[in-house]
């Protein structure tokens, strides 16, 4: 019986030394802990959560729980303390179409986001003008031989009211003009997935879309005569793109400004950034 | 009364008889007697609590649902949230009809659909089938329950929406029809299996004294089969409509989620459940168009709780043989 006990006793405390051996020399590398909820944009989760890793190697006392629900619930959640970070498409301090700014946030570009107008690749349109996509979207212009293309009409995809993508091409490619929403051609979609599929599959269709999403299988027209490429967003000439915000309740501290800083530096920016396809803020004047 | 009376004595005889053998040798501080009367105690505290937090979890529910859909009305009258086909919650226009309407014309259209063949797929299945085909086909149909309703949309999305596109000629396909037949394929296995089940319950002296009759096989099934099994049926159908009815999904896949009247078969359109998900996730929280989403949620629920008791009605009822 003796021996049993005096047995499990050294297992225990080798187990606790090994624990605490590892915890301590970790440890060591960085004094930050604190726990960090970040929520918010689809869009910039890959980005957050790639980011996190690399976060939680150099500071392993920090935990950071990362989730995604729609840009809209990023600044909402930091307003009700769910979060610490909520991660958006645009700058919520600040009112946008459809949306009041939130009061008191402060918000810190952490990416630049180019997105494309994308039609079906059987669409015959290479380019379109501001003032032909506005007619487009608010359901003026209904076929597709008004803009140049073959007789047929024009069916219409959007993403649902809150899509942050949406408030982004409202802004910038329609020019804050709105979006038609209804119409026997018109169909709104839940998710880039979902709007990727859309395109691809229906003839004669027209959606927008993040530029990382563009697939071989739709086609990506210019605006107002400019590719969209990433060369073009740098370089100044392509207009439809917004920076990826992470938003606070008041000047960050601790772990979460830490976090903040470490997605602006330019050590994650022009690495881990730049390969999830994401253009550097630094990138933009 | 020595109909009562028999079994309590009895009882009595038995309890008083474990009584003494419980308060025989017993070694430690609590006689056997009390540590099993609170063994006892303890479970059946147990297993009231976990009934009550059953009911709990329902109630609060209906409460939280009821409470914030409640709301709505402080700024969107009861006329224009039932009636007013204008949805533009940009606007503050909250009419919720085109989704109340596009729920129940998508149901019945899915009913009109998937009635029919799941009854014919159940006579066939209970009446015609040699016993080795039963035994193959019903697992189909079970394990055809089990799939994701999601898996069923996305196919609804790349397969079923483009060949409406093809074989019809519309521009898009999206609409109530691709809902539908979506939703049929989903609740034919439910139907189909329930309305098996409930013929095969019915009792063989009837098909019997109908061939006696001189009827023939068709006129036994049309005639004395199907109205025999009248009740499980009935129940078959309902389940099936709540299915329809709740379903998510699959419909916000196909459906084109367009706030519009669902006036033709190929016209995007929406309904309760896709109209939901489409925007509870990017509404502001405390805003009107929330508590409108959480009372059409509320609404959703009303029916189905509304199906669940007729359908315990006619569970009630039924043929006995």
């Amino acid at each position: 019986m003796k021996r049993k006990w005096l047995k499990g006793m050294a297992l225990t405390l080798m187990a606790l030394a090994v624990a605490f051996g590892t915890v301590s020399s970790a440890g060591a590398a960085s004094k930050l802990s604190g726990r960090i909820v970040i929520n918010g944009s689809s869009a910039l989760l890959p980005l957050t959560l790639q980011a996190a890793n690399e976060f939680k190697k150099l500071n392993p006392k920090v935990r950071i729980s990362a989730s995604a629900a729609g840009s809209i619930t990023g600044p909402q959640s930091v307003r009700k303390g769910i979060a610490d970070i909520g991660a958006v498409d645009w700058d919520a301090s600040k009112d946008v179409p459809g949306f009041k700014k939130f009061d008191g946030q402060v918000a810190h570009k952490v990416a630049v986001i180019p997105f494309a107008a994308v039609v079906n690749s059987g669409v015959g349109v290479s380019g379109l003008t501001t003032s032909q996509l506005q007619g487009i979207f608010s359901g003026k212009i209904t076929n597709w031989k008004d803009v140049g293309g073959s007789d047929a009409d024009i069916i219409v995809v959007n993403r649902a009211f809150g899509s942050g993508t949406r408030v982004n091409f409202q802004m910038k490619a329609l020019a804050g003009k709105d979006f038609m929403t209804k119409g026997s051609n018109y169909k709104e979609v839940k998710s880039s997935g979902d709007m990727k599929t859309a395109i691809e599959t229906t003839p004669n269709a027209i959606g927008y879309i993040d530029l990382v999403y563009v697939t071989s299988k739709m086609k990506a027209v210019k605006i107002n005569n400019v590719a969209p490429t990433e060369a073009n967003v740098i370089n100044g000439s392509y207009k439809v793109w917004g920076y990826g915000y992470y938003m606070t309740k008041e000047q960050p501290t601790g772990a979460t400004k830490a976090f903040i800083d470490y997605v602006q530096s330019k050590k994650f920016q022009t690495g881990s950034l730049k390969k999830l396809k994401f253009i550097p803020i630094s990138a933009m004047k | 009364m020595s109909m009562i009376d028999i079994p309590t004595s009895g009882k009595a005889s038995a309890s008083s008889e474990l009584g003494r053998s419980l308060e025989a040798s017993s070694g430690r501080i609590f006689s056997r007697k009390s540590r099993l009367s609170f063994y006892n105690r303890t479970f059946r505290i147990i297993c009231i609590a976990s009934a009550v937090f059953v009911c709990m979890i329902l109630f609060s529910i209906l409460f939280l649902m009821g409470r914030t859909g409640i709301l709505t009305f402080d700024t969107v009258s009861v006329k224009d949230f039932f009636l007013s086909t204008e949805w533009v919650p940009e606007n503050d226009q909250y009419g919720a009809f085109i989704f109340i309407f596009g729920t129940f014309a998508l149901t019945l259209l899915t009913m009109a659909i998937s009635v029919p063949l799941s009854v014919i797929i159940a006579i066939f299945l209970s009446e015609m089938t040699p016993g080795w085909l039963k035994t193959a086909l019903r697992p189909v149909l079970d394990l055809l329950v089990g799939i994701p309703s999601v898996v069923y949309g996305f196919l609804g999305l790349t397969v079923l929406i483009p060949m409406l596109r093809t074989v019809t000629g519309t521009n898009m396909g999206d609409g109530i029809l691709a809902a539908a037949i979506v939703l049929t394929i989903m609740v034919l296995p439910t139907i189909s299996r329930i309305t098996d089940d409930s013929i095969v319950a019915v009792p063989k002296k009837y098909r019997d004294a109908s061939y006696a009759l001189g009827a023939t096989r068709f006129q036994t099934i049309l005639k004395v089969v199907l109205p025999a099994a009248r009740s499980g049926i009935m129940y078959a159908v309902i389940l099936g409509m709540a299915h329809a009815i709740g379903e998510t999904m699959a419909v916000v896949m196909v459906i084109g989620n367009t706030p519009q009247l669902a006036d033709a078969l190929f016209k995007p359109t929406s309904v309760l459940t896709s109209n939901i998900v489409m925007q509870i996730a990017n509404v502001p929280f405390d805003s009107t168009w929330n508590d409108a989403l959480y009372l059409m949620g509320f609404i959703l629920l009303v029916i189905s709780l509304l199906m669940i008791v007729i359908v315990r009605l006619i569970q009630g009822r039924g043929v006995k043989a």
